[in-house]
């Protein structure tokens, strides 16, 4: 049966004032009906370009210059604009990344669904209205009607994103491409909304094409993958295989670079070395070869064509890796030895201590007099330990807390409670001068380094600023130790030149923690430095950040969202939900024998890349939305979303209890595990949910 | 008065749906024509000179400047005295431009109102964003309710038509150049300080600012290192509109007969008897000269002022 | 958005009382004193002047002068011209309605322009068309607004006589609105400034919405182009323009002045200029007043109208 999308041969240009940037050179694609074709690249491949090609929906400056994408057999490159009109939105729908600027601010909801309708149907309002009720429910959004005359900026992330895709697929498309649909939201709503476009497919048997970065959602979530590098594609087959039996070198690389590769033995990551080339010049020869470990002589010269020696399993290259699949059964290729967990040993002494802090960020409303109407409680009576030489991380959701944690050890906020111990000394209760002075020791890494660099001071400037601050050293001394810094995380001395504009994504994150090196700090308290990294870049940085933790015997506080980086590189985890440490203790115990419903919800939701294990997952994530911060639910926190809540857990909150001698501790009324009692006997087996 | 807003280059998807980065070149691998790093001001003048208007508004903006206060050097004329018998003589012979209604020349008091206006407009402008960017500095720095009530006091102050004040301070206080300088800034920097405040409090929560408290750094070390600088662009283009909008207050007070004095003039004070001109027959030399040496003036200086702005905004966007 | 408008009242009367401290300052700027502004008699003797201060007032403390002064307003009382012999509230009632219809039909027909052909600019960029109007935008920025008085009057009432020199010289509403003709010239300079403004800043904002993620969400959808602007993109350009007209009543009551004293039409401006040449500081101070107070409840329209067309500014 013919494809329900063919893509021959598409080249996609984009003519920027300067040059012409070849995003998509020569791709070819298809996607049967009632599949998920799973499009997956970094930042440039062109992944999005593409999808964007498929709806005609090309930037300023984008054109089609070549090639054929074939919908139901008909070529819509050739279409006339009216008639593409008709594809749109009819045909095949589109949702993007961020749903809060993806809709229009100024009108419902309901009306711009019912848009959808209305511009493909004839209908009136009224029934373009109860269609819009319709397709929302259909998306789970909870009192539908009441909710459709509702503004986008009165819903949450997760609710907007279903609105996003009811508007999508209102006049039931039957092909859906989804760009990065979930890369804005948190974990566990990431999943409630990728359980939902695969329970809509399968529905209304659409097709889905899903372009992310994200190998673990590819891999729970779709059938085939095309894996695209530098405007091409480098690898295409079913999921399974993929990740059982990469081919390109560059998949395998790209394998090898995710800390979940890495997450039990705790080595080193590969990282690929260099940068994708420039696709305004692109080169004629294979364009993954300057980063190729494999590369020869003919990489250089000749550009290799997509083929594949079984049906259904293509890759470009000349030399490629993994195992021939010649025969028709299906090669397993060994799974690495399971490496016996690393037992924490003696923790050394305790650097950095919180105790019961608190803090309360007011909500004010009233016209001329700002009366305090509620707060918003960010921090609510946390404690926890960070050993001297450990990396602790600090994981959880957006509004959990941890970045404001972090921000109060620091000293960007001022706690409303609690107290922080360093060096014998309480710093929340100590007055500014002196905290000047204590400030050296420990430093920050800010989330985006864009925004943290002063964008007119050159790099020698920016980094010798703190010592200045600090009155170290005369001139010389401090060129001096910015060029050692520099060395450090592997920039080039002449970077002391250049603009932070200058640097790109991954450079300036080593900029950025040479910043907070270059006070000798004893702790450092890292703010989701790798979130907004590619892949291939994440692993270098987070290299850098071990290599420079054993030479200059660093502590760290890891702050982010994602599991899979705090596994790799934490000692210590502690699990925030809502203002509340939930879990705290080694990391290996935390992440494979939780006791809170929550960790097990947060580990359930985050996507692996292991076909197999995704598939296995039954546990069913995290239901339901976060609750307001105002107003945390009484008792628990948790409970509101908690398969396992009972009416003491409103009542009664849960304190800290010990689970293990290492310090693992976790507060619920009826844990995953079973706590150790005061005699000091062992857990016992693992309770699986 | 009429400031424009930032202005839009769509060319280049506006910041967030960068769905294409153009690639920094890979300095760090020593690769690409690593050109010398330049400063941010050439960079900022090479987009500067890459306007064509701005050329021609600055070449242009000289040549005023030049024809003001060179002019009279070269060519001479009696500015102060009276001639009543030459009384709106047409232009000719020994005036090109001919003689306006008391028998001045008015190429010569083109010259000299020329001065008049560019000096009040330029002075004007500087009081006026000096003042006022100091002062929306330091609300917006501040924050809290002090800058509720500075702000307050600035709205109360934009409340008021400022013609009406402009009207009446000139007939309290006897208008010559300084004074007007001082009359017009005094309604100018309203606006200015009111800009410079949200840029401020813009600035104030980026991360690099809050870095320096990070670092052990105090609010001065923020606001003179790294706010100031990064504000300075603003106020440079704010202050270059301000010459432009300056030089057609006065003017516009000029015309009114409420500007400067005799023998003292500017370009709107030249126009000042124009309507009854106008009437009387067509003295077209006693309207346009002056009327368009504002406007080509004020089309320069606008230009040099768009201009300026893009520059600032490429060099501090580029991803 | 209940909450919103009382903290917007709540500041516009925080701004008028500050106005009315400074307006109040400014009489006693006054040179020669308020007293003898308001007698207007060169030679008043020592005696009468002491008789006047007494009687009105000005010899009691501040506070008291102002509270005095205030009360005054609130019961619309504010102040007498001793060289028109009129009461400034009648002067306003002679004067006001008239500039109110040049401002309304000055204002009105700057937008019915400006926008639309803003909008058309943003379309249509970078083309010629954009480019003309674009100069036509930079020359209305640079030219005074008397400027334009002047020119429109040289080419169209002298040198091809179509329309009169002169705006309509009625003493009612009603006698000016029937001379259209004379109406023209004095609207057509009022608007066109204004006009430059309105359209560069509406070219603005249309080309900031066009480039947003909601707009590609629409085409998306299979939205014409022309349904993605007059449904979407509109909409949204338009509350920048209502800011804009909030902040612009100052500029709308200096170019009554001037198109008034160049047209030589009977409304507040003419009387405002004429008090000036007259040292009529009564009449010039309580314009003033009324101006202000116009302008800070224009604001307050404004914000309303934000209101209206925002959303996220109605439900918090």
């Amino acid at each position: 049966m013919a494809p329900l999308l063919e893509i021959t041969n598409l080249h996609t240009e984009i003519r920027l004032r300067s040059a012409t940037v070849h995003a998509v050179d020569g791709v070819s694609l298809h996607v049967e009906a009632g599949e998920t074709l799973g499009v997956v690249g970094e930042s440039g491949c062109g992944k999005t370009i593409t999808a964007l090609s498929i709806m005609k929906l090309l930037p300023t400056g984008g054109h089609i210059t070549d090639g054929a994408i074939r919908l139901g057999g008909i070529d819509i490159t050739a279409l006339p604009e009216e008639d593409m009109r008709q594809v749109r939105g009819n045909e095949v729908g589109m949702i993007f990344q961020d749903p809060l600027t993806s809709l229009n601010p100024t009108m419902t909801v309901g009306k711009q669904i019912a848009e959808a309708v209305v511009l493909h149907r004839e209908v009136n309002r009224e029934q373009a209205m109860d269609r819009a009720v319709e397709v929302l429910d259909l998306v789970g959004m909870p009192k539908a009607r009441e909710r459709v005359n509702d503004y986008p900026h009165q819903f949450s992330g997760g609710m907007r994103q279903r609105a996003m895709i009811a508007m999508a697929l209102a006049c039931e498309p039957k092909l859906l491409i989804a760009d990065e649909p979930t890369t804005a939201l948190d974990v566990t709503i990431q999943k409630q909304i990728l359980e939902l476009i695969d329970d809509l497919r399968r529905r209304l048997g659409m097709a889905v094409i899903l372009v992310t970065h994200d190998l673990g959602v590819i891999a729970g979530r779709a059938d085939r993958v095309a894996v695209m590098y530098a405007g091409k594609i480098a690898e295409s087959t079913d999921t399974g295989t993929l990740f059982r039996n990469p081919r390109h070198p560059y998949t395998e690389a790209l394998f090898e670079s995710l800390p979940e590769s890495a997450a039990a033995t705790r080595e080193r990551l590969y990282s690929i070395p260099g940068m994708p080339p420039d696709l305004t010049k692109p080169p004629p020869a294979c364009r993954f070869a300057p980063r190729c470990r494999y590369a020869a002589d003919r990489c250089r010269a000749e550009e290799p064509q997509l083929l594949g020696d079984v049906p259904g399993h293509t890759y470009a290259c000349f030399y490629p890796v993994g195992v021939t699949e010649r025969r028709m059964g299906q090669v397993k290729a060994p799974k690495p030895e399971a490496v016996p967990m690393q037992t924490n040993g003696s923790a050394g002494p305790v650097l950095l201590s919180v105790r019961n802090l608190v803090k309360d960020f007011p909500v004010t409303k009233g016209a001329v007099l700002q009366r305090r109407v509620g707060n918003v409680s960010a921090v609510a009576d946390v404690s926890f330990d960070i050993h001297e030489g450990e990396t602790f991380g600090l994981v959880g959701e957006s509004g959990c807390g941890k970045t404001t944690i972090g921000r109060l050890i620091v000293g960007l906020d001022k706690p409303t409670g609690g107290s922080i111990w360093y060096g014998g000394k309480d710093l929340a209760r100590a007055r500014e001068r002196e905290y000047r002075r204590q400030r050296k020791d420990i430093q920050f890494m800010f989330q985006d380094s864009y925004a943290s660099l002063d964008p007119r001071m050159r790099a020698g400037a920016v980094l010798s600023e703190p010592l200045v601050v600090q009155r170290m050293g005369n001139r010389e001394q401090r060129q001096q130790k910015v060029a050692e810094m520099l060395d450090h995380v592997g920039l080039p001395r002449n970077a002391v030149e250049r603009f932070p504009h200058e640097f790109s994504g991954g450079q300036r994150q080593r900029l950025g923690f040479a910043r907070s090196l270059i006070l000798d700090p004893k702790l450092i308290v890292a703010d989701e430095p790798v979130s907004a990294l590619d892949v291939s870049i994440q692993a270098q940085v987070l290299n850098m950040m071990k290599d420079l933790q054993r030479d200059l015997s660093l502590t760290y506080l890891f702050i982010s969202h994602d599991l899979a980086v705090i596994r790799y590189l934490s000692n210590h985890i502690g699990v925030m939900y809502l203002g509340k440490l939930v879990e705290v203790g080694p990391a290996d115990e935390v992440y494979l024998t939780p006791a809170h419903p929550y960790t097990q919800g947060l580990i359930n939701s985050a996507p692996v890349p292991d076909p197999e294990e995704e598939q296995a997952k039954v546990h069913e994530g995290v239901k339901g939305e976060l609750p307001s911060a105002i107003n945390p639910p009484s008792g628990c926190r948790f409970r509101t979303r908690c398969p396992l809540a009972q009416d003491i857990c409103a009542d009664v909150e849960p304190l800290l209890t010990p689970f293990s001698l290492n310090g693992h501790q976790a507060a619920c009324h009826f844990p995953l595990q079973d706590p150790v009692t005061t005699e000091g006997s062992a857990v016992t087996g693992v309770q699986s949910s | 008065m009429t400031t424009l807003p930032p202005g839009v280059d769509p060319g280049l998807a506006h910041g967030r749906t960068a769905l294409v980065e153009a690639q920094p070149p890979d300095f760090a691998a020593g690769a690409v024509g690593a050109e010398k790093p330049r400063s941010l001001f050439a960079r900022g003048w090479e987009v500067f000179a890459q306007n064509k208007l701005a050329l021609a508004g600055l070449a242009t903006a000289v040549f005023m400047v030049l024809f003001s206060f060179v002019g009279p050097l070269i060519y001479r004329t009696d500015q102060v005295h009276v001639n009543l018998i030459n009384a709106i003589c047409p232009p000719g012979g020994a005036h090109p431009l001919g003689c306006d209604s008391v028998g001045y020349d008015v190429l010569g008091r083109l010259m000299i109102a020329g001065q008049t206006s560019l000096e009040v407009g330029a002075a004007a402008a500087f009081v006026a964003v000096v003042f006022g960017a100091l002062y929306g500095a330091i609300s917006g720095f501040i924050g809290g309710p002090v800058d509720s009530f500075l702000m307050r006091i600035v709205d109360a102050g934009l409340s008021i038509p400022y013609i009406m004040i402009l009207i009446i301070l000139a007939v309290i206080f006897a208008p010559n150049r300084v004074t007007m300088i001082f009359v017009i800034a005094a309604f100018y920097w309203l606006g200015v300080a009111r800009l410079i405040r949200g840029e401020t409090l813009s600035l104030r929560t980026r991360e690099y600012v809050q870095a320096v408290k990070v670092i052990g750094g105090g609010g001065m070390r923020a606001v003179t290192r790294h706010i100031v600088p990064n504000a300075i662009g603003t106020i440079i283009v704010q202050a270059t509109f301000a010459v432009a909008d300056s030089i057609i207050i006065l003017a516009s007070l000029g015309f009114l007969g409420l500007g400067v004095q005799a023998p003292d003039t500017d370009w709107g004070d030249m126009l000042a008897g124009g309507l009854q001109y106008l009437q009387g027959g067509n003295y077209w030399w006693l309207i346009y000269p002056a009327g368009l040496a504002i406007i080509i003036t004020c089309i320069a200086i606008n230009f040099i002022g768009d201009a300026l702005r893009d520059a600032f905004e490429t060099r501090l966007q580029r991803r | 958005m209940v909450g919103y408008l009382i903290r917007r009242v709540l500041q516009a009367l925080v701004v008028i009382f500050l106005v009315t401290i400074f307006t109040f300052a400014l009489q006693r700027l006054v040179p020669g004193g308020a007293v003898r502004a308001l007698i207007d008699n060169p030679r008043a003797t020592s005696q009468q002047i002491a008789f006047y201060t007494h009687l009105y007032g000005f010899d009691r403390p501040v506070y008291v002068q102002y509270a005095k002064w205030i009360g005054q307003l609130v019961q619309g009382n504010l102040g007498y011209s001793a060289k028109l012999n009129l009461t400034v509230t009648s002067e306003l009632a002679l004067y006001l309605p008239k500039t109110i219809v040049l401002v309304l039909l000055g204002t009105a027909v700057s937008l019915l322009f400006g926008i639309p052909l803003g909008l058309y600019q943003a379309v249509k960029r970078y083309t010629v068309g954009d480019y003309v109007l674009t100069g036509v935008s930079f020359i209305g920025y640079a030219t005074p607004t008397f400027f334009v008085a002047l020119l429109l009057v040289s080419w169209f009432a002298i040198d091809v006589p179509i329309f009169p020199p002169f705006a309509p010289q009625s003493t009612t509403v009603i006698g000016v609105l029937t001379q259209p003709r004379a109406l023209v010239l004095p609207v057509v300079a009022y608007a066109f400034v204004l006009y430059a403004l309105w359209s560069r800043y509406m070219r603005s904002s249309v080309m900031d919405n066009l480039v947003q993620d909601y707009v590609r969400t629409a085409r998306a959808k299979g939205a014409s182009e022309r349904r993605v602007l007059w449904g979407h993109v509109f909409r949204n350009s338009l509350t920048a323009i209502v800011t804009l007209l909030g902040l612009s009543l100052p500029t709308l009551v200096a170019g009554a002045i001037f198109i008034e004293v160049v047209f030589n039409y009977p409304g507040m401006g003419l009387a405002f200029y004429n008090a000036a040449q007259n040292f009529d500081f009564p009449t010039l101070l309580g314009f003033t007043v009324i101006a202000t107070i116009v302008t800070i409840l224009g604001n307050l329209l404004a914000d309303v109208s934000y209101a209206v067309l925002d959303p996220r500014v109605r439900y918090a």
